[in-house]
């Protein structure tokens, strides 16, 4: 798994913030635009591409993208 | 045994999602509204039971099928909003609904999947050839036990019943076939934990508490931990429909109507893309009726494909319900020349 290519997906689900915001170490959950709603996008974008299904508690976990990342790559 | 009719009460009263007085502003509704697709749902209006609609909707079917209550044989009654917490509500409904003393009745206490289990285990019961008619109802008043200060539910579920009319005919009954699923490790991704006898009811239990930004809710309240039955959600219920396929040969070229439970349109579109069955031949009512679980398999028939299947040429259907438990089912089916009754309102 390539951490800028999920990056890139991660930040595919926003619709109203600057993809310049998104890095490895974005929390993610302190974006404004961040809701349960784009969580659910998380969820169906990593079961998409990575054919992982990610639970809720993976990412209230998860502070940092790097962090919802190592989740995704464990169980991949 | 073959479908004979069908039919489904909802309650008069609307809630629109658009002006619900859960949200900030119209804009933070229109964002749930696009992304769940649910517009709109019925509610009964409180002390109206789902027996209540379920006694509507079974008189009326009767009614237009020439059916007499006294020629059903066996009624299996899908819910979890129970009257009582004993007897079971079949037994209630026996007598409201005139019912002979002999006739076989049985709760069925399952949610989003039951509509399916029911027709398995109804199906069962009648391939003996004891019981020659049979009513299965499926219904729920989901708005009365979830919270409506939860904004992570108001918007989603409504109240429904439904009434699938079964008969006992083997020159005009096709095989159905069945594909079961569980996973009870996810019982508290859908539940509520107060009231049954782990977690009997207490004053603390029907204290209402602010969970999270605004979302309150009770003890007894239902709970739907969102991320996990949605991640659950993508994942069993296009297995189980792949399943299906591969396990009964079917040809899903053949198939007319994918009839998914109604949960929410981002949900059923990931699941229809899976089995890969064109939209034409996917029917929704959740922009209306919203998620009524158990009854949403059969409200979207009885609303939305009234014409296809009263038709004499048969449809070949697949149907999977997929939710509380977490509990899944998937079924292959054909109907045709179904008495269906347009819905009717409480």
């Amino acid at each position: 798994m390539d951490i800028h290519e999920f990056i890139e997906n991660f930040a595919a689900q926003f619709d109203d913030t600057d993809a310049a915001l998104f890095t490895a170490e974005t929390n993610f959950k302190q974006l404004d635009e961040w809701s349960s709603l784009t969580a659910l996008s998380i969820i169906a974008m990593v079961d998409d591409e990575y054919d992982v299904i990610i639970k809720g508690n993976d990412i209230l976990s998860s502070d940092t993208i790097q962090d919802l990342f190592n989740i995704v790559e464990k169980q991949q | 045994m073959r479908i004979a009719g069908m039919s489904a009460c909802v309650p008069a009263t609307v809630e629109d999602n658009l002006t619900l007085p859960i949200y900030k502003d119209e804009n933070e509704a229109r964002k749930v509204i696009a992304s769940t697709g649910i517009e709109r749902h019925h509610k009964v209006d409180a002390g109206t039971t789902a027996s209540d609609l379920t006694v509507k909707a079974v008189e009326t079917l009767l009614a237009n099928m020439g059916w007499s209550a006294q020629d059903v044989d066996c009624f299996a009654y899908v819910c979890t909003s129970r009257d009582y917490i004993a007897p079971q509500t079949a037994c209630v409904l026996q007598d409201r609904l005139k019912l002979r003393s002999d006739c076989c009745v049985f709760d069925l206490p399952f949610g989003c999947s039951g509509w399916v289990y029911g027709m398995s285990i109804v199906g069962s019961l009648m391939s003996h050839g004891t019981f020659k008619r049979a009513i299965l109802v499926a219904a729920e008043t989901n708005t009365q036990n979830r919270n409506p200060r939860d904004t992570t539910v108001r918007p989603l579920f409504g109240d429904a019943a439904t009434a699938t009319a079964l008969e006992f005919d083997p020159e005009h009954s096709r095989p159905m076939n069945f594909m079961y699923g569980v996973d009870g490790s996810g019982f508290d991704a859908v539940w509520a934990p107060y009231g049954g006898m782990r977690n009997p009811v207490t004053p603390e239990a029907l204290e209402e508490k602010e969970v999270a930004p605004g979302v309150f809710r009770r003890g007894i309240d239902m709970i739907v931990n969102g991320m996990d039955v949605f991640g659950f959600a993508i994942k069993q219920p296009p297995h189980s429909l792949k399943g299906l396929i591969e396990t009964f040969h079917i040809d899903v070229a053949t198939v007319d109507l994918l009839l998914l439970h109604q949960a929410n349109k981002f949900i059923d579109e990931k699941i229809r893309k899976a089995v890969k069955i064109p939209p034409e031949k996917t029917p929704y009512c959740l922009e209306e009726y919203g998620n009524v679980t158990s009854a949403s398999i059969p409200l979207t028939m009885v609303s939305r494909c009234r014409e296809q299947l009263s038709g004499s040429d048969e449809k070949h259907c697949l149907a999977c319900g997929f939710g509380v438990g977490l509990a899944w089912a998937s079924m292959e089916f054909y109907a045709g020349d179904v008495k269906m009754v347009d819905v009717i309102e409480y």
